[in-house]
């Protein structure tokens, strides 16, 4: 009798073969021998133990209980339903009365089925649980079993069931396979999937990225510098660019289409932003005002006017109409500091006939003025360049007063004239008047007013520049102010809105470039590790995104990543060999000793199941799991006994190859060779080997008699192979086979040991008269 | 460090292979063809065209934006694509993780599935992995393509007759490769880091087993000299290049050119100057070794190709070798093809 302590503390006794179905306790027992202790089962409690004592006792005769169940063989074309169908079918009265239980105790018994590992009352509570499944819908489902919905409505129509970690569904399972427990642990949540226009933008950054990290990591030799980090971020903007010119040569628009094309746009103005303030205008050595950048970056990202604009405007064949677009165009030049277009665009205008006189006049001077604009270099100074700009704008000046006094003249081009001088002459009404957005506004405030602006200058301009503005709804305007304003925390989290890939990349360059630091408590978690391990969920599930989600939690260097990172590891689902050995290599480079071992250990155990011993030894090998070994060494050796042909050599010789020790293998060659040399009917080097075999107890206890066994053709044959004392020692092994307190499990069958016997002592005789 | 060219194509490739120039045209080919297979989530073959780099103006400046390939036609495929062989101009071979060899005829451009067949179970039953598959080296249509899977077995399948399949198991863990040295010997390479040498005539029977006694590596791929059978190449998962001379069985002799930093998916000797060997691997590189040289194993030449946009594995290449002009197109995990194409300076024909 078995004790068993339940999870309240009682104790319950039951007989040992009817609890040996549960393989825990199964193995348990063969490890401690018999023992008078209650064995704890602190999970299952008493009234379900019981109920799992109540199933083994009346299964404790069923055939095959010990061996996984193969009863429900399944067909490819079986669908669900019928394999349900089917498995309820086999079942017996007992197990349909054992299945009518309330629910939670039905869950209970799943749970303590799976903690004892009673297979087949497994499978008896999963399929009841499936055929209360069945045919039912999401809605129903949850109701009957207290699921609660937590998706939106939204999330729900784009919820796809992607292998969580790696793992199949349970309903993509290869059939046929016993499910594992940690395939049961899959689950189904929503992921926006990564869409295959993306993929080369993923890859491409993903290479700038691993760069980065790489020599970020060599600093101390190679120092990079502003101007390395520069040419990271020109880099990840030219993915972006790229991506943007794919999108808009996929010919057809479609609103998919649309959206990414904006999400770029979006990125790409916000990476670049960030790239002018802290990267372009930190140049050691070069003119610091950020100004042009800032100017550059505005008319790339958002481009105005148009340059459909200038021809509509300006008509084809130089036949020019005075219109009011026309005067809006060329104020919005002005605006956005395209001088010399403004100018050439002026100098047409001049002699259409239509112009005034005094509008013509003003025309050519203005155009003549904005080409005078002074640009800054790197070889002037601040003061000489300084100096350029007033006599420019006191020219401004003049003409502003010359057209204003011609004004009012009801004539719609020198107003149109006096607003463009206006705007150049930095006044900051007529900015704010023509400005369309704030980045407008603030555009030329920086251009006409403050030529020579540092970054630093810039939060409390756009201060001024957005407050007439509505403040933006869009994340993509909160972000720009965020980051113009120094707000970074908030402008990780708006990037985060815009997209993943940006939050994750823009945290990895803020750090490298050290303005993280500053916001990092304002983050429960490090903001660069959550973003980039949020990415990398992202990828992980993609087919071809595996390996560049793992570099990613790998090359985050965190230790919580790398934790991440081991548990994505040990569940990419393994679909062929070269895989598995990518995945190897990813846990060798990063040093996941824990998840290499969990996943040679799960490539063993599959191997194993498709009969693939020689590969489930070599994978055992690795992890050092000699009690595996020794069980798939067993199996080798029942083999053999049963179909009485030698085959496993191959399966020991390709791992053996590998320079693996293991009792069992060694005894597994030795009996090999011992075969070997009695076909070859060298008797006597047969009978040394055998001999040494049971001398150094290298076999199993289960195979003893059988190697006594095959002894007696040596000892009956007409050579004599063993002299007296070796004659004496095989005696002994049979005697101390009798004597052994423990179960052979080997068929010890007494006929033909007395034969052996018999033998022996024929043999002893015959040595003794040689 | 030569850079290679990149062309992004949003899916792994997993094998490439060129096609033999149309018969009749071979010496004015100016479009060259080749056929990559791709796995995960697009199980694809697809045939390209490219310009023939002979045919290129030496002044004309490489092609910078233009794509380096075109693509002619495409066809799914039951399964990732491990690898294809060339049969002829217009008849290649796949084999892929459904265990399956299927033929593929190419008619007017167009890919299509001629015939297919599952060549590798587990005893159980379940279709394994295949591998890798070689073409039998002889001219003529009954030749014999050599399949290898994770089943530890080697296929025989007549091109012809791909019903008449035979398959012999003979490895306890996973056949990473195979080859023709001869046509009646075949080699394979084996996950437990052995070459198994078979006679075709007998082919459950090993004839000739070698292994590098001094380290256990996994052999991820083998290739046998275009003129000399006996000498093997096989890649290991350490990153390096083994290089057998197998004229006396029982004592092969063994080189080690350490060559990559990680595993070696694929090798081949240069099909137009064998005194090299090519090799792709993990750490997204492609090596070329000049393996016939004076200088001792540690520093032979060795010129690296890779591409900065492609950070992971490159799984497969292919050296064309209808061109004078060195022309190498590769596949890679990041979904890339990648290229080297230029006029050759070290190989000139007179």
């Amino acid at each position: 009798m078995i004790k068993l302590r339940t999870a309240e503390g009682a104790v319950i006794s039951v007989e040992r073969d009817i609890i040996e179905q549960s393989g825990t306790i199964r193995n348990m027992l063969s490890d401690v021998g018999s023992t008078d202790k209650p064995i704890p089962v602190p999970n299952v409690s008493g009234p379900i133990l019981s109920k799992i004592i109540e199933y083994c006792r009346h299964h404790r005769n069923d055939p095959g209980r010990r061996q996984p169940k193969e009863t429900n063989v399944l067909e490819e074309s079986d669908s669900s339903d019928a394999v349900i169908q089917r498995a309820i079918e086999q079942m017996d009265e007992f197990d349909h009365q054992f299945c009518r239980v309330d629910q939670g105790t039905l869950f209970d018994i799943i749970l303590a089925a799976n903690f004892l590992d009673i297979q087949p009352l497994l499978d008896l509570a999963g399929y009841t649980v499936a055929n209360m499944v069945k045919g039912k819908s999401v809605e129903e489902i949850r109701s009957t079993f207290n699921i609660k919905n937590d998706f939106t409505p939204e999330e729900e129509e784009e919820v796809i069931a992607i292998a969580v970690a790696g793992k199949q569904p349970t309903e993509s399972l290869p059939k046929r396979l016993p499910v594992f427990e940690q395939d049961q642990a899959v689950r189904i949540c929503g992921l926006p999937g990564v869409p295959d226009s993306r993929l080369p933008f993923v890859n491409d950054t993903h290479a700038v990225f691993a760069n980065l990290q790489k020599i970020m990591e060599a600093q101390s030799e190679e120092p990079v510098g502003v101007d390395g980090l520069l040419q990271t971020s020109i880099l990840y903007r030219e993915a972006m660019i790229r991506q943007i010119r794919v999108l808009q040569e996929a010919g057809e628009t479609t609103e998919f289409i649309d959206a990414e094309a904006a999400t770029f746009h979006a990125m790409h103005a916000v990476w670049q932003l960030l790239e002018i303030i802290y990267l372009s205008s930190n140049l050691p050595g070069l003119s610091t005002s950020i100004v042009p950048h800032f100017m550059e970056w505005l008319n790339f990202n958002f481009p105005a006017p148009l340059a459909e604009d200038g021809e509509r405007v300006l008509g084809s064949g130089g036949t020019l109409a005075l219109s009011g677009e026309l005067w809006a165009y060329v104020r919005k030049l002005a605006l956005r500091g395209h001088v010399s277009v403004l100018a050439n665009t002026l100098e047409k205008v001049a002699p259409v006939k239509g112009l005034s006189a005094m509008a013509a006049r003003w025309a050519r001077d203005v155009a003549g003025i904005a080409r005078d604009m002074p640009l800054g270099s790197s070889e002037e100074t601040a003061g000489s360049f300084n100096a350029r700009w007033r006599r420019w704008n006191e020219e401004l000046q003049n003409a502003a007063a010359a057209i204003a006094s011609l004004l009012p003249a009801e004539d719609e081009a020198l107003e149109a004239l006096y607003a463009v001088v206006d705007i150049m002459r930095g006044n900051v009404d007529a900015v704010a008047e023509e400005g369309e957005s704030w980045q407008d506004v603030l555009g030329a405030m920086l251009l006409y007013s403050e030529p020579t602006a540092l970054a630093d200058r810039l939060p409390s301009l756009v201060g001024a520049a957005a407050e007439q503005f509505q403040i933006a709804e869009s994340s993509l305007d909160r972000a720009l102010l965020a980051l113009l304003n120094h707000e970074l925390p908030e402008f990780l989290v708006l990037c985060n809105r815009i997209d993943p890939w940006l939050a994750a990349h823009m945290a990895d360059l803020m750090d490298h470039i050290s303005i993280l630091d500053v916001c990092r408590a304002a983050f429960a978690v490090d903001p660069r590790e959550h973003y980039l391990v949020a990415l990398a969920e992202l990828y992980v599930g993609h087919e071809n995104l595996w390996r560049v989600a793992l570099d990613y939690l790998g090359l985050c260097g965190t230790r919580a990543a790398r934790c991440v990172m081991a548990e994505y590891a040990m569940r990419v689902p393994l679909e062929s060999d070269v895989k598995a050995q990518q995945v190897l290599r990813v846990c060798e480079t990063y040093g996941l000793k824990g998840a290499a071992d969990r996943i040679h250990r799960q490539l063993g155990r599959r191997q194993w199941q498709r009969g693939r011993l020689g590969a489930a030894i070599a994978h055992f090998a690795v992890v050092a799991d000699r009690r595996s070994i020794g069980l798939i060494c067993d199996q080798l050796w029942d083999q053999f006994l049963a179909s009485g042909a030698l085959t496993y050599g191959s399966v020991i010789d390709g791992v053996l190859a590998a320079g693996l020790r293991h009792e069992r293998l060694r005894f597994l060659t030795r009996y090999r060779d011992f075969y070997e040399s009695y076909k070859a009917k060298m008797h006597a080097d047969a009978g040394a080997i055998l001999l040494s075999i049971l001398v150094e107890e290298i076999a199993p206890p289960h195979a003893v008699a059988d190697l006594l066994v095959d002894a007696i053709p040596l000892l009956e044959g007409d050579e004599l192979v063993f002299s007296a004392d070796q004659t004496f020692e095989l005696m002994r092994c049979a005697e101390a086979l009798r004597q052994s307190p423990f179960p052979t499990g080997g068929s010890v069958d007494e006929g033909e040991m007395s034969i052996f016997s018999v033998a022996c002592g024929r043999n002893l005789a015959r040595s003794f008269v040689f | 460090m030569n850079t290679l060219l990149v062309q992004p194509v949003a899916r792994k490739v997993t094998s490439v292979c060129w096609l033999p120039p149309r018969a009749g045209q071979a010496y004015t080919d100016t479009e060259l063809f080749f056929v990559t297979g791709s796995s995960a989530r697009h199980k694809e073959l697809v045939l390209w065209t490219t310009d023939n780099p002979d045919f290129e103006s030496e002044s004309k400046p490489p092609a910078g934006d233009k794509a380096l390939a075109k693509l002619v036609s495409k066809v799914t495929h039951d399964g990732d694509v491990h690898d294809i062989a060339v049969v002829s101009t217009d008849v290649i071979a796949t084999a892929s993780s459904y265990g399956t060899i299927s033929i593929y005829d190419i008619q007017n451009n167009n890919l299509k599935l001629r015939e297919s067949v599952t060549a590798h179970r587990f005893t159980s039953g379940e279709p394994a992995v295949g591998t890798a598959l070689s073409v039998q080296p002889v001219n003529s249509s009954d030749a014999e393509i050599a399949s290898c899977g994770e089943d530890g077995k080697i296929a025989y399948v007549p091109l012809a007759r791909l019903d008449a399949l035979q398959a012999y198991e003979v490895d306890s863990t996973v056949v990473t490769g195979v080859c023709w040295p001869t046509p009646s010997q075949v080699a394979a390479s084996t996950r437990a880091g052995q070459v198994k040498v078979f006679d075709r005539r007998s082919p459950a029977e090993v004839s000739a087993v070698f292994v590098d006694v001094s380290n256990s590596y996994s052999f991820e791929c083998i290739a046998s000299h275009p003129s000399q059978p006996f000498r093997l190449a096989t890649g290991t998962d350490a990153g390096s290049v083994l290089l057998w001379d197998v004229r006396n069985p029982k004592k092969p002799v063994m080189e080690t050119l350490g060559v990559h930093k990680s595993n070696v998916w694929k090798v081949r000797f240069h099909p137009t100057d064998s005194s090299r060997i090519v090799s792709c691997s993990d750490d997204a590189s492609i090596a070329i070794t000049q393996w016939v040289s004076d200088k001792p194993a540690a520093t032979r030449d060795v010129r690296y190709l890779s591409g900065f946009f492609n950070a992971l594995s490159i799984g497969c290449f292919d050296v064309c070798p209808f061109t004078r002009a060195s022309l190498l197109v590769a596949g890679s995990d990041s979904g890339n093809i990648l290229m080297e194409r230029s006029a050759s300076t070290e190989f000139s024909l007179f």
